[in-house]
């Protein structure tokens, strides 16, 4: 993937609602205060599923843009990989992989509430067990704890440790 | 004579210096993503490669062009500066089978890809006051055969001279005594381009004079490259519409819609040519002039060795090769881009969209916003012959489920009339439309409600405010007594829903709407209850898709990113989740849409689509039949039409004549997902039995899978249930929800 440069000092804006609210601020490269996603997230999510996968279906186009977006995250291109990851989720919208990377993507850069909500909706639409909902939970408690709610955050990593021995709920 | 010419330095400097030139905005289309298993029919390929500027060709034998055959596309992309990156030309083949794509690849070499995207269709531009349109180019990146050629033509001395070239005047001079008329001008480039400053064509001795004095100030404080690329940039080429188009970039984009660097030796010297007269040899309105024009510049290319006698017989040889008709480059959807430019304002001024040459992304989809202006005009003229107001107006917003992002909007019945755009600015009063969120507040209260739970529909009456008394009926005029929430929901039951709303409470009805996202004035009146609220068509379709989503509303956007003409600066507008609370209260209520159209007020709307999909919506109908709503969705598309008359009198329209067939018509047509039933952590599906409200099992006789929020569903089981759920009914709570019921 080209240019390195050309989105790390990029703008974002936001749109919120009718309220004509509208905020825009920097994303710098890589805050200070960011979330080390593989510490916090991946390889204990790895332990909690003991290699128990869920896996959903792959859909080629998605998995290229998921490749990319992973380079672009390794590169601390964040911004990039969000882009990416839009893309895929214009192609796939409930893809639990896909909103659960988005939230990773989010807590790289800072922004935790951002990343609460992904990983939450990719719980929702997800199998609610096996690694990726330990992912999701172990992002909530992370998100959490950076937006002051450290009993949530506690209640959330506990969810995680249970994702394996709690069966799937719901339809 | 000395302080004249200070003077005069002074103005042609500061003009020179200060120049930035005001570049006008593009404003593009989203970019159709293919990849196999892509939902699109032939029909709308073709929409969207036009609108993208494609031609078809018989053979594709360069970017832009596409060709049919059977049930393949050839395509040949052009390079494309998207808005995550640049991305160069490439040639590839679809093939579709059932309205999907079946396959991609790229071509010549028949390898597969797995996605592809298509350039935007450009949908508007943002003019500069001045009226000019132009693309900026770098002296660097112009062809040489555009840098060399230019002054061959126009100025073989440009190298040399030091502003004007007094043997190039005293040869004009001679040529046009011998022709007793002006036949040849001694200008140079850098005369020209001081004579396009100052933007007065007149020919006195004075006017030249001062030209000459303004080119040699010139050329004594710039060097020759960058008078050279001012002029490049600046040239007047054409007239498109009330528009100019200036300098070589823009030229090549009107004349051949190719870039500049992507022409070819033939088509630099019809450029070149123009500059004598571009609309004498416009060569779409003169081609034989044209022709002449630019054999007689390739001629002299050949004669000043920029190319070879054999070179300048090969491009005499081609056709002009421009284009029939210049791609539009004003505005095609009116209504949304009023919308996308309300959406800017947060950011940008007018003046930065005028001048700075913005590269606007959106998220219209060309093939939809064509299907949503035929379902609105097609649909009002259709209920103009049924007997209904023949100046019926009407508006429609479409949005993507999921992303929030708007996929097409109609503020008008005549698409292309701009002015007021009911889509955004019709604040009318909504009818039943608001229903569905007096019984989401009753589901988000599992210890008093469920679907299942009965209330009554009877008579009721209020006291006003102003003193009055409001006794509300029904729209059949009858009271249906005791029904269950569901059914009075699907079926729109007035004097039921206003029982429920004065339990659930006015104010925490008025704050629920906020939360969905609408910032509108409501008063917590209890008419508010039947709808006595108003909203624009774009508010009513931000509240559904929160519903349609699963509880995570998503700001509706029109714009996905703007770009500064460098590709460099990026303002992003990302798609943003907002988790509602109580979105198991969601889930149900989703559930309970859907029987609207199977089984209520909507159920004409599946004979109305072509497909048989799940689709959730709901009705809406307000007093004396003034206006009529339909909002619905599917899984992937969530969409808003509103139908009445301006001056609010009554129109004879109802949610489910009008509205509802306008959104079927559109829907008809559209690539549908059904509605996404899943319900979400703290909900569950259960086995009932409707009539007794009790829990039921599959087998049993009128047994039915309802959504409950926890804590809502029935306790007691029917006789049939009962029976076969005896031995382990301990343990069926434990099944259903992991732990024993307390």
């Amino acid at each position: 993937m080209t240019s390195s440069k050309n989105f790390s000092y990029s703008k974002t804006a936001l749109l919120a609602g009718f309220s004509l609210f509208l905020a825009s601020c920097a994303t710098p490269p890589k805050p200070a205060d960011s979330v080390d996603v593989d510490t916090h997230v991946r390889q204990p999510a790895e332990q909690d599923s003991a290699g128990v996968q869920v896996f959903p279906l792959k859909n080629p186009a998605v998995g290229g843009l998921l490749e990319d977006a992973d380079r672009a995250e390794s590169d601390g291109q964040y911004d990039r990989a969000a882009m990416l990851l839009e893309r895929a989720l214009r192609i796939q919208p409930r893809n639990p992989e896909v909103l659960q990377r988005m939230a990773e993507v989010q807590l790289s850069t800072g922004d935790y509430e951002q990343a609460l909500n992904f990983a939450v909706r990719s719980y929702d639409v997800g199998p609610r067990v096996g690694e990726i909902c330990s992912r999701n939970w172990r992002t909530i408690g992370v998100s959490r704890e950076n937006l002051g709610d450290s009993k949530g955050s506690r209640e959330a990593l506990q969810r995680a440790r249970s994702c394996m021995v709690t069966k799937p709920q719901g339809m | 004579m000395v302080p004249w010419a200070l003077y005069l330095d002074h103005q042609v400097t500061t003009e020179f210096e200060g120049r930035k030139w005001d570049l006008p905005s593009r404003v593009y289309a989203r970019a159709l993503e293919l990849y196999p298993g892509a939902v699109i029919s032939p029909g709308d390929l073709r929409v969207e490669l036009q609108a993208a500027g494609y031609r078809a060709a018989a053979r594709v034998e360069r970017p832009g062009q596409y060709r049919f055959s059977g049930s393949a596309v050839d395509v040949w992309r052009r390079a494309f500066h998207f808005h995550d990156g640049p991305k160069d030309e490439t040639r590839f083949r679809v093939s579709l089978n059932n309205g999907a794509v079946a396959s991609l690849r790229s071509q010549p070499d028949g390898r597969s890809i797995d996605l592809v995207r298509l350039e935007p269709a450009q949908i508007a531009s943002i003019f500069p006051l001045q009226k000019e349109d132009r693309t900026l180019v770098a002296i660097a990146d112009a062809p040489p055969l555009l840098v060399t050629g230019l002054q061959a033509i126009e100025d073989r001395n440009f190298k040399h001279h030091h502003g004007i070239d007094l043997r190039a005047i005293a040869r004009a001079m001679l040529a046009n005594l011998k022709a007793r008329r002006a036949v040849q001008g001694g200008s140079t480039l850098t005369q020209q381009l001081v004579k396009n400053y100052f933007l007065t064509q007149d020919r006195t001795l004075l006017r030249k004079i001062n030209e000459a004095i303004m080119a040699l100030s010139l050329e004594a404080h710039y060097d020759k490259a960058e008078i050279l690329e001012a002029y490049v940039n600046e040239v007047f080429l054409g007239q498109q519409g009330a528009y100019a188009v200036h300098g070589f970039g823009r030229g090549a984009e009107y004349y051949f819609d190719r870039p500049l660097n992507r022409l070819e030796t033939h088509e630099i010297a019809l450029l070149i040519g123009l500059v004598k007269g571009a609309s004498y040899y416009n060569p779409r309105r003169h081609p034989e002039r044209a022709k002449q024009r630019r054999d007689l510049v390739l001629s002299e290319f050949a004669e000043t060795g920029l190319l070879s006698a054999e070179q300048a017989r090969a491009a005499m040889a081609r056709p002009l090769d421009v284009t029939a008709s210049p791609r539009a480059s004003g505005t095609r959807y009116p209504s949304f881009i009023d919308l996308v430019r309300h959406q800017l304002a947060q950011v940008y001024d007018e003046d930065d969209l005028r001048t700075e040459g913005l590269r606007i992304f959106t998220t219209l989809a060309p093939a939809e916003q064509e299907k949503a202006q035929a379902a609105v005009s097609g649909g009002l003229q259709d209920l103009g012959k049924r007997g209904l107001p023949k100046n019926l107006q009407g508006a429609l917003v479409l949005a993507d489920t999921s992303s929030g992002e708007i996929r097409a909007l109609v503020g008008d019945r005549d698409p292309d009339r701009p002015g007021f755009n009911r889509a955004l600015n019709a604040r009318r009063q909504v009818g039943s439309i608001i229903k569905p969120l007096v019984y989401l507040l009753a589901l988000e209260h599992p210890d008093d409600f469920s679907l299942l739970t009965p209330i009554e529909d009877e008579p009721v009456e209020l006291r006003q405010p102003d003193g009055s008394t409001w006794s509300p009926r029904n729209f059949d005029g009858v009271s249906h007594g005791r029904v269950s929430l569901l059914d009075a929901l699907a079926l729109s039951y007035n004097q039921a829903t206003v029982r429920l709303g004065l339990q659930v409470g006015l104010q925490p009805l008025v704050s629920r709407i906020g939360q969905l996202g609408v910032a509108a004035d409501i008063q917590p009146l209890p008419s508010v209850l039947l709808g006595a609220a108003e909203l624009t068509p774009l508010e009513v379709t931000q509240v559904y898709q929160s519903i349609a989503n699963s509880g995570f509303s998503v700001p509706l956007r029109a714009l996905v990113a703007v770009q500064a003409p460098d590709g460099d600066e990026l303002v992003r507008y990302p798609m943003r989740l907002m988790p509602q609370p109580h979105r198991d209260a969601i889930g149900v209520l989703n559930y309970a849409l859907t029987r609207v159209v199977a089984e209520g007020t909507a159920q004409g709307l599946p004979a109305l689509l072509s497909q048989n999909v799940t689709v959730a919506g709901k009705t809406g109908t307000t007093n004396d039949r003034r206006d009529s709503w339909f909002v619905g969705y599917t899984r992937n598309r969530v969409a808003t039409v509103w139908v009445g008359l301006d001056d609010f009198s009554p129109a004879g329209v109802t949610g489910s004549n009008a509205a509802m067939r306008i959104w079927g018509g559109l829907f008809a047509g559209l690539p549908l997902e059904p509605v996404d039933l899943a319900v979400p952590e703290g909900a569950y599906y259960l086995w009932v039995d409707p009539e007794s409200g009790r829990l039921s099992a599959e087998h049993c006789e009128g047994a039915r899978q309802l959504p409950f929020v926890e804590g809502s569903e029935p306790r007691k089981w029917t006789a049939c249930a009962e029976k076969s759920q005896d031995r382990d009914k301990e343990s069926i709570w434990k099944k259903i929800f992991g732990r024993d019921k307390q």
